[in-house]
């Protein structure tokens, strides 16, 4: 890229508007994650560091890379006036690069963007993919709790759950505690949307805002637990879903299903005696079905648990090993196990992801479904025509 | 990313009407058989009385067992061989009849004077109650009168846009199947189907009994189904017959001067493009002959009349 033209006085922008050119951009952002590196230089094999994360304005989270950083005070959270960066295209979506051109300054937080609310576009939940963030969006808190986990060598909480409009449900991740509780209505202001499991998830940290509004439109939280089963070969289309509800008929087991053995510490199932992250263990013996669900629109896969497995087979993981100990092939139990579902109607809901074998759900309830034999004959009949 | 196959639900009857079949093309590819009723099937669910199955072939080492499903709608052969070792084991199983669900892949045999004979390859088997059964039947039904609706909405010119679709909750592929349908199988009466399923509503509301034992009579476990006539070819026009009555003149003229007593096939085609045939012609010509069975090819490239 050739030098900029000296005489042009940069123009400060919002990231969300940043393109290609070859004009020289300014602007203020907050350094959201940060790494330190080096690479080798082929010509005379020196060390050359380098910064390289993301930087957000509230608008857009853009890549960056900052060639020969400061030693030090560059962290997550420090703000930036950024003078005459470059911006280059890596897979369709634009980067920045600090070079020795470009003039960087800790700046203070007031001189970020004022992000008013009112200016945010409005989404729906269907809406939203990743890497979506500056807009606004009102939902209501299905289900939230909070979670410990280890980031680096630090704990913290997150809070964990599902929010819903009326257009459908998304998994909630929030980094910062906003007291939320089960059935509110909010307005969430400054989060983003990123991929999780294939499935997009709405972040919040301390940057977002929440407000309590009335939500008359909004469903009810009850809602997504009583909604009425969606044809599975849309679920496919959808690539799953945060709060699914499927009904179909079980045409199959997929392996490994029935008595299986995990870790007994990470809680991965053990082949041969030895776990994929903690070598050779003594397996736990634990029951699982692998259940595929199909309506005749199209199948997923259903990983049930051992709760739900002893309850649709009837059969206990304690009766299990004893039938193993007279019988010794774990093949007749998988046999037996298909056997006691195949062609049960099932409801399921849960949370549901694609990957290259189609949708697996994660449940949270699997119900048996009765058939009322007459009202389904009466509802047919008027169908079928006229004459004889 | 290849999605696994749905169990389409159909009617036994459905399946003896289909004789179209799409082949996969490519590694790996599925295979589908186009029912005149919008279903465009790999895996299907069927659900009916199972009868006793009976051994085919000698071969042990190659055991392959076949047993007839009837449901109120007709009848249909359910197989399985040793690579289907559980849902074999369930067929082989059964000493009476019963009620019985199956999940399999749908096959489609041709012999060789063009009749199919259309059977499910059995990947899951079970003994259902009848309850159970009559479950499976009320979902078939209403699947393929939800199906039956779409042709005909389709066939009226007033497909579901996708947006429609979704919000009435039509699979898409359901209407790619549909059309499909319509395509090959234009002139089928699909209200006549849709009053045969009738006898099924019966049995759903528990009005009949299982489907007897006997099942209807019909000479063989499969079911035998001509395929749909094919219309006739408009007969040749005037200037197709002078043509035709060019080439043959010259094809005799050929092979009377050459050695073997056959008209080369080059040959012939470079005089009859000195009398002023140009190639596409000639060789429409030729290949109505051909099909007329005025002139046959023996040997590649060697021509004679037959």
């Amino acid at each position: 890229m050739p030098p900029a033209a000296p005489s042009a006085p940069p123009t400060e922008i919002r990231l969300k508007d940043l393109g290609i050119s070859a004009a020289p951009i300014e602007f203020v952002a907050r350094i959201v994650t940060v790494e330190r590196r080096e690479v080798t230089r082929r010509s005379d094999g020196s060390r050359r560091p380098l910064l390289s994360g993301l930087v957000s304005d509230g608008t857009a989270t853009v890549r960056f890379t900052w060639w020969d950083p400061p030693r030090d005070g560059i962290e997550r959270g420090t703000v930036l006036r950024v003078v005459g960066a470059e911006v280059r295209e890596f897979r369709g979506r634009p980067e920045l690069t600090f070079s020795w051109r470009t003039r960087i300054a800790p700046a203070s937080a007031v001189e970020m963007p004022v992000l008013d609310p009112a200016q945010l576009p409005r989404r729906t939940v269907r809406e939203l993919t990743p890497p979506d963030e500056g807009f606004q969006i009102e939902v209501r808190v299905v289900r939230i709790g909070p979670r410990t986990v280890t980031v680096g060598e630090e704990r913290r909480v997150v809070h964990d759950g599902l929010v819903a409009d009326a257009t459908g449900a998304i998994a909630l991740s929030s980094w910062s505690d906003f007291g939320l509780a089960e059935g509110e209505a909010i307005r969430i202001v400054g989060g983003y949307v990123r991929g999780f499991r294939g499935r997009p998830q709405l972040v919040l940290d301390e940057r977002s805002t929440v407000a309590r509004i009335e939500g008359h439109d909004l469903p009810s939280p009850g809602a997504w637990l009583t909604a009425a089963p969606t044809p599975i070969a849309r679920i496919e289309d959808d690539g799953g879903g945060a709060a699914l509800t499927a009904e179909g008929l079980v045409v199959g087991l997929l392996p490994p299903s029935g008595l299986v053995y995990r870790c007994p510490t990470c809680h991965r199932s053990v082949k041969s005696g030895l776990c994929r992250i903690h070598g050779e263990v003594n397996g736990q013996p634990d029951l699982r079905a692998r259940i595929v669900l199909d309506d005749g629109t199209g199948a997923l896969t259903v990983n049930a648990g051992r709760a739900d497995t002893e309850r649709l087979w009837g059969v206990t993981l304690d009766e299990c090993r004893a039938r193993l100990r007279e019988q010794p092939d774990p093949s007749l139990l998988e046999e037996q196990l298909l056997h006691a579902l195949l062609g049960r109607r099932l409801r399921v809901r849960g949370s549901g992801s694609k990957d290259d074998f189609g949708v697996t759900v994660a449940p949270d309830s699997i119900e048996p479904v009765d058939v009322d034999l007459e009202a389904a004959a009466a509802e047919l009949a008027p169908r079928l025509g006229g004459g004889s | 990313m290849a999605r696994r196959e749905a169990a389409w639900r159909v009617t036994a009857r459905e399946l003896e009407s289909s004789l179209e079949e799409e082949k996969g093309t490519g590694e790996r590819a599925a295979s589908y058989l186009l029912s005149p009723f919008g279903a465009r099937m790999n895996r299907v669910l069927v659900a009916g009385t199972l009868l006793p199955a009976e051994p085919i072939g000698r071969d042990e080492a190659q055991a392959f067992w076949r047993a007839r499903l009837n449901d109120p709608t007709g009848a249909v052969a359910i197989t399985a061989g040793s690579f289907q070792p559980r849902a074999m084991a369930q067929l082989r199983a059964a000493t009476h009849p019963r009620s019985a669900l199956v999940v399999g892949k749908v096959h489609l045999y041709r012999d060789r004077s063009g009749v199919g004979y259309v059977s499910v390859r059995a990947e899951g088997l079970r003994s259902v109650s009848e309850n159970e059964e009559r479950a499976a039947l009320a979902e078939i039904v209403r699947q393929t009168l939800d199906r039956l609706d779409l042709v005909e909405r389709i066939e009226k010119g007033a497909a579901p846009s996708e947006a429609e679709a979704r919000s009435e909750g039509i699979p898409l592929g359901w209407i790619a199947a549909a059309r499909e349908s319509l395509r090959r199988y234009p002139g089928v009466d699909r209200a006549a189907f849709r009053r045969e399923l009738r006898s099924a509503v019966r049995r759903v509301a528990g009005e009949t009994q299982p489907v007897p034992s006997a099942g209807p009579p019909s000479p063989s476990v499969t079911v035998t189904r001509a395929p749909p006539p094919r219309p006739p070819p408009p007969p040749p026009t005037a200037a197709e017959r002078d043509e035709e009555s060019v080439f043959l003149d010259l094809l005799d003229e050929v092979s009377e001067v050459s050695a073997d007593g056959y008209a080369d096939l080059k040959e012939l085609l470079t005089r009859v493009a000195e009398r002023g045939l140009v190639a596409d012609r000639a060789e429409a010509t030729l290949n109505r002959l051909e099909e007329e069975g005025v002139v046959e090819e023996p040997i590649v490239g060697k021509l004679r009349r037959a």
